[in-house]
């Protein structure tokens, strides 16, 4: 056996995925998809990392430019023959990765732990972040490019204001719901968290809201493995704290994504908890639209002329229900949802933070920046934070989760 | 006519004929190879893969087991280039006998067979495709081959020593005078020319065919028998390592990765005539079950081409005429002088891919022994031309290569990573070449697609080459689908069936190649 | 809850799932991938032979329909082909040129000349004709489109209508981006959308081209602006004409888009993403189709629905390793199966039995069984999941998912009434 050969990924999962390229035809509607491939030069496409090279990895990844790779999940969605692609490809990075972790891999992705520290200091982290020479070293020393999108650190965590909030004044008419809000729903987009949890009272549900950790995904994204396996467990055995047969409901859409699927088919985990809190989450749009389509969800929506673009992010696109915003959002009246048409903002999580990818990034979200700005200069409407934040600070229109409108069209803000 | 005059003329570009060539070059005669086809498309270039580590025999032949193990190290070093140690396990499947993988471990010290037993749960973590089930491992070091990078090195080894080889070059006659071998005679089939090489010496390795050449000249028949075996290449490296059952031999029991696909085989079918091998649905059945007995889920897994060879065999008295299986693989040197009466020739039979060097250097020592003349054979000690620094093939290479060039070079077969330099060079040293000649040297066409999206883009090349017109480049495209369906419906399920509804929506739908002038004769080669 | 449900987002899938938005009827359409048309030439093959060259597809098809009760045109019937080439034309507005009464004869990407009904206006050009003059031009990074293979085998050919012509190749070198020299064809015309690059590729081409030679180029001429090719006309100062690639087509991209576009502005609502894994049915009725959403699985409900999932290519139907062909979703009888081995080893002289095989629809499109009887009163079938014809040899896919879809959605109008 050659010494330069490695193991690969030690788990089923890798096996799964790599089973996978069989269906692979070489059809290339993959590549059309991919946005990153539509910018540069420099990557050689999905099909290319994905499928095709994955039949001459022995353990071991020599194709660099698979670094290049978002991770959107753009390829396996449009694969019409089932090939695991963004699977493949996030195994083969986490291994041609795995000796040589940079530093700041490791900590873009503690997001809870960016939280914990900006909170109490959140105007100063704010300053901070803004601040040009500092942003500029970040840049040399990290890897975080100058410009990329940060984070918005908030004076109050949700958990805060949950615990201090007066309850709510009706009792609960439908049963319970457990609320997961996600490091960013936790720390950074608080109000989202509370307009989740305020309609969701108002459709007569109790939400518990359980002390929760972080799903991982920033570390699986990072190739980060292990602690993104452990991470995700140590969630689901929080959720699962708050009650077994609850449905749970998130707004952080790539985090349900993280629990529903992502973790089980790239990182191989196969525990009996996360196909229990996988099997038992819902993103809110897609809660919402369940309750209509069962004729339970009131339609007395105030009136709001508008029309407004709407982005769905690809990994609420790769969880392959559609687009629920669009058909919840669809049944406010005066309300004109116009869907991007954009593959992805380019964010793909922290992927456009770093300084080698801001560039790519840009390039893959310029359409969608001109798009929003066209359509609606003051309001855009996107179910992930960090494709917020990047639509935000590169088409300098204000970005909100869907459910804000819909808290608006209930008359509660 | 051509006219040409050598010390020694080997016939048969197989293994064999490619390892005496080269050794009768390096002993300093003369020497001049025909072989009807491309090199390798006989038994060479049909078999398994495998470079035996001789784990296979130590229990039911064990002169072959302790030859293939010294053989598998020589290769490895000096055929380094199309060898690729992967290392093997011989695995007790859950229905088989565990008590013969103590006889396996008895047999490989007996023989001098590196052999070590380990976990199964060790076996399981580096091989996670396993069947979860195997109750025993055993660690060999078995290695792969590519058949056709064997014989051409060996060749290219002979040119380097002066010789010639000549491929698609059929010979016609062999004159004898007075009891002794004089001359060859064979057709050049891709110009049609005659040519007549005398010679003092005519070494016979034509594998499957060596009786027909016998024959040629006047000898007594020659009992080789072929014996026909299937193999199914599978999509993708399901294994890293070979992977055998710890069994006494028997079909379908070795599982080999080769470059990007994993190979199941064999069969062992008595057949007439090596040039008529079906690929019979009852033995892919049986593959394909055999599968599944190392790999759970085989037959959900892509099978992507099959085909057929025949083991040459000399009839041997132990075993009855129909069961080939059992016979020896030594090899057997016929001396035509006290069996024919007829001096200058020998003939060579049976033998296996892994001792090709050994069985090279006994029937040059006959031959120098009849010519009265002490020369020792160097081909142990000298790297094949393209292996001088001992590094093994890899299956990460093409991978790496590419990405050094891919910002400079178009990639033509995708599925393979062939660059369109790699493809443009070859054409060069073969502007005759079909399709198939350069993909035996490029793997074009190997990979999953099968020729879907690269061979119109080779076609395209080649004509703009100025080496053929557009009647000979459409008639290659032609054959070249041809030839690649030949291996394809026998296996044709599940994925493969996809593929080609998009190859034929490309082909017919797309290019409608099928209304494309016809010629009046089909390109052949 | 939708109405009803259209499985597939090929040529039939859109087609039924717009007629039927068209009619007032709400739709959900799921899907696996983004649709197979951009694997396609770009163009709507009705019937291309029989088995000899075909000139006028409508009325040739009539005569299949007669002499074939198998074939797919047998129940479809010329009308309802008729009506959906109208249909496609009214929808797609200036995309596509043609009728029903005539095929085109362009060149491919080999050099054949193929029969094929309507066109995009930027492959009219090509239209083979006695004594045309053509420059076949190639793009030196473009590995799927070789000049010389084109122009020499159209230039030997003997014409359908008598007669040759005469092709000459031409190769010119501008890149599609920087530093790139292996681009595709998809690469190359989102470079053609651009003006300016059309300006740097008119300019390095035109020096090279003989006074009244149409050009033929790779059919790269822009994705989004569908006058990108007439652009180039006009600063080349040549007739233009565009010739399919195989995969990643751009004509069939622009086919896609503007369909996928359309159907979601009337109303259709599009899930992407996850395979349709099995179907519910309650006293014979389907009920519903479930797809395997990440998570837990989804059940799409509805009244009727339109299977429009392909064939073989798209996994619609399968044969596994026993030889055992199956229809994946529903499990449907199929026709094609007993009449010998599905595969041969001839690969010149005929079609592979195997990909004739698929469903039986009557007039209606409902799916039948071998007894001529509904397999389900509300599911009905359209496009390459019909059996009983080899579209790639006829060159009648198109026009066949165009009839089946018009007529599957038309019957399904009137029964919801």
């Amino acid at each position: 056996m050659s010494d330069e050969t490695k193991p690969g990924l030690e788990f089923a999962g890798h096996e799964f995925a790599r089973a996978s390229l069989d269906a692979c035809v070489k059809c290339t509607i993959c590549e059309t998809q991919c946005p990153v491939a539509a910018v540069t030069p420099l990557f050689s496409g999905p099909k290319f990392v994905g499928p095709q090279a994955e039949r001459y990895r022995n353990g071991d990844s020599v194709d660099h430019s698979l670094d290049y790779c978002s991770s959107c999940g753009t390829c396996t969605l449009v694969c019409p023959q089932g090939v695991q692609i963004a699977e493949l490809n996030s195994q083969a990075r986490a291994v041609m990765k795995a000796d040589h972790m940079p530093l700041r891999d490791r900590l873009i992705g503690q997001t809870t732990l960016m939280g914990t520290m900006m909170t109490p200091v959140a105007p100063i982290a704010r300053a901070a972040l803004h601040n040009k020479p500092i942003r500029t070293i970040m840049e040399k020393v990290v890897g975080v490019h100058r410009d990329a999108p940060m984070p918005p650190p908030q004076g109050q965590t949700f958990a805060s204001w949950w615990a201090k909030r007066p309850k709510p004044a009706t009792a609960a008419t439908r049963g319970t719901l457990v609320f997961f809000h996600g490091c960013a729903g936790g720390y950074f987009e608080v109000e989202t968290s509370k307009k989740s949890v305020e309609v969701l009272e108002h459709l007569g549900y109790e939400v518990i809201v359980p002390k929760q950790g972080c799903c991982g995904l920033a570390q699986q994204s990072n190739g980060l493995f292990e602690q993104a396996s452990a991470s995700v467990l140590k969630l689901c055995d929080d959720l699962r704290a708050a009650g077994r047969d609850l449905t749970i409901i998130s707004s952080s859409g790539s985090c349900t994504g993280m629990l529903k699927h992502e973790a089980h088919e790239i990182m191989g985990v196969d525990d009996e908890r996360l196909k229990d809190v996988g099997t038992r989450i819902r993103d809110i749009m897609e809660f919402l639209l369940d309750l209509h389509e069962a004729g339970e969800l009131p339609t007395d929506f105030a009136t709001i002329e508008m029309t407004v673009p709407y982005h769905a992010p690809c990994q609420l696109k790769s969880q392959g229900m559609g687009m629920p915003a669009v058909e919840v959002l669809g049944l406010i009246p005066g309300l004109t949802v116009v869907e991007s048409g954009a593959v992805c903002c380019g964010i793909a999580g922290t992927y456009g933070l770093k300084k080698e990818k801001y560039e790519i990034a840009q390039a893959v979200g310029k359409p969608l920046f001109e798009m929003v700005k066209k359509t609606n200069p003051n309001l855009a409407l996107c179910d992930t934070e960090t494709c917020r934040w990047q639509i935000e600070q590169s088409s300098g229109v204000k970005t909100e989760h869907p459910i804000w409108m819909v808290h608006r069209a209930y008359g509660l803000s | 006519m051509r006219k040409l005059a050598v010390d020694v003329v080997v016939i048969g570009g197989g293994s064999t004929g490619a390892g005496v060539v080269r050794d009768v070059a390096m002993r300093g005669y003369s020497t001049v190879l025909l072989e009807r086809a491309d090199l390798g498309q006989g038994t060479t270039g049909r078999f398994h893969g495998l470079l035996h580590s001789g784990g296979r025999y130590v229990v039911s032949d064990p002169l072959s087991a302790t030859e293939c193990a010294q053989e598998n190290a020589i290769l490895s070093r000096i055929q380094s280039e199309a060898i690729e140690t992967t290392g093997g396990y011989f695995v007790t499947g859950p229905d088989d006998d565990p008590a013969f993988a103590d006889k396996f471990l008895e047999g490989a010290k007996a023989t001098g067979v590196p052999a070590r037993e380990i976990s199964v749960a060790e076996a399981l973590r580096n091989e996670p495709r396993l069947n979860p089930r195997i109750l025993r491992a055993i660690e060999v070091q078995d290695g792969s081959v590519d058949g056709w990078q064997l014989v051409w090195g060996a060749a290219n080894s002979a040119k380097a020593y002066g010789a010639e080889i000549l491929t698609y070059h059929s010979v016609t006659k062999i004159d004898t005078a007075d009891g002794k071998v004089t001359a060859v005679h064979c057709t050049d089939l891709k110009n049609g020319e005659d040519v007549v090489i005398e010679c003092g010496f005519v070494l016979n390795c034509a594998g499957p065919w060596a009786g027909q050449i016998a024959a040629m000249a006047g000898a007594h028949p020659v009992d080789v028998i072929p014996g026909r075996g299937i193999m199914v290449a599978m999509n993708h490296r399901l294994v890293n390592r070979v992977v055998n059952r710890c069994i006494y031999p028997a079909d379908g029991d070795i599982l080999v990765p080769v470059h990007t696909v994993s190979i199941i085989g064999t069969t062992d079918v008595k057949v007439d005539d090596p040039d008529n091998l079906a690929i019979e649905p009852k033995e892919v059945q049986q593959m394909l079950d055999a599968g599944e007995v190392l790999i759970p889920g085989f037959r959900q897994s892509r099978a992507l081409h099959a085909w057929a060879g025949a083991r040459p065999l000399i009839k041997d008295n132990r075993v009855a005429a129909a069961d080939t299986r059992h016979m020896s693989r030594g090899m057997a040197v016929i001396d035509h002088t006290t069996r024919d009466g007829l001096d200058g020739m020998l003939t060579i039979g049976g033998g296996k891919l892994t001792t090709y060097r050994l069985m090279a250097e006994h029937i040059v020592d006959a031959m120098c022994e009849k010519l009265g003349e002490k020369r020792s054979c160097r081909t142990a000690d000298e790297a094949i031309p393209g292996s001088e620094s001992g590094k093994n093939y890899l299956v990460t290479h093409r991978l790496e290569d590419r990405e050094h060039d891919r910002l400079d070079d178009q990639i033509i077969c995708e599925c393979e990573l062939m660059s369109r330099k790699m493809f443009t060079e070859a054409l060069a040293t073969q502007p005759k070449g079909t399709f198939d000649d350069l993909r035996r040297q490029l793997r074009l066409g190997m990979g999953p697609c099968q020729g879907g999206f690269c061979s119109m883009r080779a076609t395209g090349i080649a004509l703009e080459s100025d080496h053929i017109d557009i009647e000979r480049a459409t008639g290659l495209l032609r054959l070249f689908l041809k030839n690649r369906w030949i291996g394809l419906w026998p296996i044709l399920y599940g994925d493969q069936v996809r593929q080609t509804a998009l190859d034929n929506w490309i082909f017919q739908g797309t290019l409608d190649v099928e209304h494309l002038p016809q010629p009046e004769s089909e390109v052949a080669l | 809850m939708s109405r009803v449900i259209v499985i597939g987002a090929g040529l039939s899938g859109l087609v039924a799932a717009n007629r039927l938005a068209g009619k007032g009827v709400d739709v959900t359409l799921l899907t696996k991938g983004i649709g197979g048309l951009q694997l396609g030439q770009g163009s709507i093959d009705v019937l291309g032979y029989a088995p000899d060259r075909v000139t006028n597809p409508v009325l040739t098809l009539s005569a299949i329909a007669s002499a074939r009760p198998a074939h797919p045109y047998a129940a479809i019937g010329a009308e309802a082909v008729h009506t959906g080439i109208e249909y496609l034309k009214a929808l797609l507005g200036d995309l596509l040129v043609g009728d029903a009464e005539a095929n085109y004869q362009l060149p491919t990407a080999v050099g054949a000349i193929r029969p094929t009904c309507l066109v995009q206006p930027s492959m009219v050009a090509g239209n083979v004709t006695d004594g045309a003059r053509f420059a076949i031009v190639g793009l030196r990074r473009l590995k799927d489109f070789h000049p010389k293979l084109v122009a020499e085998n159209l230039s030997r050919t003997p014409l359908p209508d008598g007669g040759r012509l005469d092709a000459r190749p031409v190769m010119v070198d501008v890149p599609a981006r920087d530093g790139e020299v292996d681009s595709s064809g998809l690469t190359y015309a989102r470079a053609f959308d651009d003006p300016a690059f059309r300006d740097r590729f008119a300019a390095a081409l035109k020096p090279q081209l003989n006074e009244g030679e149409t050009v033929g180029l790779p059919a790269v001429l822009g994705l989004k602006d569908r006058g990108a090719w007439k652009d180039l006309s006009e600063k080349l100062g040549h007739p233009v004409f565009e010739i399919p690639l195989p995969p990643p087509s751009v004509p069939g991209m622009r086919l896609n888009e503007a369909l996928t576009a359309l159907a979601k502005a009337a109303g259709v609502r599009v899930v992407n993403g996850t395979r349709a894994v099995s179907a519910r049915v309650e006293d014979g009725v389907v009920k519903g189709v479930t797809m395997a959403t990440a998570g837990a699985p989804r059940e799409f409900t509805g009244e009727a629905f339109v299977l429009a999932t392909g064939g073989f290519e798209s996994g619609a139907l399968a044969m596994d390793s026993y030889g055992s062909v199956t229809e994946t979703l529903f499990g449907l009888p199929l026709q094609g199966l007993d009449d010998g081995p599905l595969v041969h080893g001839d690969y010149w002289s005929a079609e592979q039995p195997l990909f004739s095989v698929g469903v039986r629809v009557g007039k209606d499109m409902r799916v039948l069984d071998a007894a001529g009887a509904a397999v389900h009163p509300n599911l009905f079938a359209a496009g390459g999941i019909i059996g009983g014809s080899s579209r790639w040899a006829e060159k009648s896919g198109d026009g066949i998912a165009l009839g089946s879809a018009v007529r599957a959605a038309d019957s399904i109008v009137e029964e919801l009434a």
